[in-house]
């Protein structure tokens, strides 16, 4: 990866709406060359999506979610490994991450769902029933502290002087 | 008897920015580019030790010099980084920040009469020091050389008298990091005229087009007072840390004035830079980086807005003419302020020949400087 890319992707990860211009000219390019530069790691996916940092807790009840993290057990298949167990389980639209671990478990979801029941449900008649699914252990979190490299509920910055040598 | 004040003191003029306090104070729709420090915090694990390092009762007094740890730790990191060879024992010592380094500096070098040579525009505290230490500034106006000192008109000044000659790079107001080149001539110079050379380096981690400390000139050391810190690249500047390497000689005499003046830098300070060494020049470079690409967007806007600012190689200023606009630096910064809510620091700060100039920090985040730029261009349109 040149460095131009890494420059575009910190300026990114941190502002996913930052304009072409102020990329360009944060970098010292021009903005044909920003542009260029984006489209090329959109279109090789290293960038996949653009998304947003939401502060859960903002939501009212109606549109508010519950999160839990499942640590999954499985069997791995002779011919493919945990690989298409995993894929069985990662397009349920409940399971929002979907990781492979060491440790006692194999796989890490975390799961969204409208409430504790949604998630219980997702558990008991759609994972557990997968076919070398083992064992899951479920854990329904509770609060947020930081979620992308941001705190959720940052201390107020102190203030600085605005005036000095 | 008398209950006057000291004349010297009293001959030294006040801040030319203390005025601008009272405008700031209190108001919260002011975007400040007016600092000089980092917008970050200091990295959590230098904040984590010193936490760490207070709950087991460390507040104590520590070694005049410093906690040896802490000076072998810093003179480790200076081989490392800029390839200079102090001894931590006796060529070290810890400072209550760069500026109390300079004070000592003065007053361990200086007799009454002695001429120090200071580049201008430059940072604020050397002249005063200068003059309480009994010495005699002397300017050496850059502005005609890109606010690079040159060395021809460095050579005119030099008199029997000269004593010391300050260099700051990266500079504090200008962002010019002085060449190598330029480094060696003054070098040589010293070593003809035999003066001191005090050299600032506090901005040198903030570097963008490649950096030559002074101190690593080969022939200088004897010659040469390496002032720095911990406040400007690991974004520690209230914990008030700064070191000064030298010759045993000039180290002895600082640190006796230390003992008296200030007896030693705090221990916590001291403990967190340990830690900021030890594992935190990672930390250092991200926020370079992070300097870097708002540098660059700054300057180009910058001089979109119509305010020629070149393009600075290091610290975290930009420094732009406001010459065209036909107003005093004072003038435009205060009307600035006044009007579009923009805290900018006046040329004059800096020295006479800073004229014409205003100094913008740009360590603050990007949405805040695009929204100081629009400002500050309505403003230069509304004096048309």
């Amino acid at each position: 990866m040149t460095k131009h890319e890494q420059e575009v992707l910190s300026l990114l990860k941190n502002n996913a709406r930052i304009s072409v211009e102020d990329i360009a000219d944060s970098m010292g390019v021009t903005t044909a060359t920003a542009k260029k530069l984006v489209k090329k790691l959109e279109n090789d996916h290293t960038i996949i999506r653009y998304t947003t940092v939401i502060n859960e807790d903002k939501l009212n009840a109606e549109c508010g979610k519950v999160k839990a993290l499942i640590e999954v057990r499985v069997r791995p298949e002779k011919s493919r490994g945990f690989t298409g167990i995993a894929k069985r389980i990662a397009r349920h639209p409940n399971v929002i991450d979907h990781y492979l671990i060491s440790g006692q478990y194999d796989f890490l979801l975390i799961v969204e769902g409208k409430n504790l029941e949604e998630i219980s449900r997702f558990v008991s008649e759609k994972l557990a029933s997968i076919e070398n699914v083992q064992s899951t252990a479920t854990h329904f979190i509770m609060k947020t502290y930081k979620e992308k490299s941001v705190l959720i509920d940052a201390d107020d910055e102190l203030e600085r002087l605005a005036i000095q040598p | 008897m008398s209950i006057e004040f000291s004349r010297v003191l009293d001959q030294i003029p006040p801040s030319g920015i203390r005025k601008f306090f009272d405008l700031v104070i209190g108001s919260k729709d002011i975007i400040s580019l007016g600092v000089g420090e980092p917008d970050f915090v200091t990295p959590w694990g230098i904040r984590e030790e010193a936490i760490a390092t207070l709950e087991q009762g460390a507040t104590s007094y520590t070694a005049n010099a410093g906690l040896l740890e802490c000076r072998e730790e810093t003179v480790s990191y200076l081989k490392e980084r800029f390839n200079l060879t102090y001894d931590a024992k006796t060529e070290t010592m810890l400072t209550v920040g760069v500026s109390e380094g300079v004070d000592i500096t003065m007053r361990a070098l200086l007799n009454a009469g002695d001429e120090v040579i200071i580049p201008e525009p430059g940072y604020v505290c050397y002249h005063p020091l200068v003059t309480l230490a009994g010495g005699i500034p002397i300017t050496l106006d850059t502005s005609g050389n890109h606010f690079i000192p040159d060395p021809k008109e460095l050579e005119k000044l030099i008199t029997p008298r000269t004593k010391a000659l300050v260099l700051c790079s990266p500079n504090n107001p200008t962002g010019v990091v002085i060449p190598k080149e330029t480094l060696e001539a003054i070098a040589a110079l010293s070593k003809k005229y035999q003066f001191w050379v005090i050299t600032d380096e506090i901005y040198a981690e903030l570097n963008y087009e490649g950096y030559t400390s002074y101190a690593s000139i080969p022939g200088v050391k004897d010659r040469t007072i390496l002032l720095s810190g911990f406040s400007k690249a690991f974004a520690m500047t209230g914990w008030r840390l700064g070191y000064l390497c030298g010759p045993e000689a000039l180290v002895s005499r600082t640190l006796k004035i230390h003992q008296y003046s200030a007896l030693c830098a705090p221990i916590i300070a001291q403990y967190a830079a340990i830690e900021a060494l030890k594992h935190n020049l990672k930390a250092v470079e991200e926020m370079r980086k992070s300097y870097l690409l708002r540098r660059n967007f700054f300057v180009k806007r910058l001089n979109d807005a119509g305010l020629p600012t070149p393009m600075p190689s290091g610290a975290f200023y930009t420094f732009s003419s406001i010459k065209h606009t036909g107003l005093s630096s004072e003038e435009f910064a205060l009307n600035l302020l006044k009007k579009e809510r923009v805290a900018v620091v006046p040329g004059n700060a800096f020295g006479a020949c800073a004229e014409g100039y205003i100094r913008c920090c740009y360590a603050t985040d990007m949405e805040k400087l695009k929204e100081a730029v629009l400002r500050i261009k309505r403003f230069i349109k509304g004096l048309q």
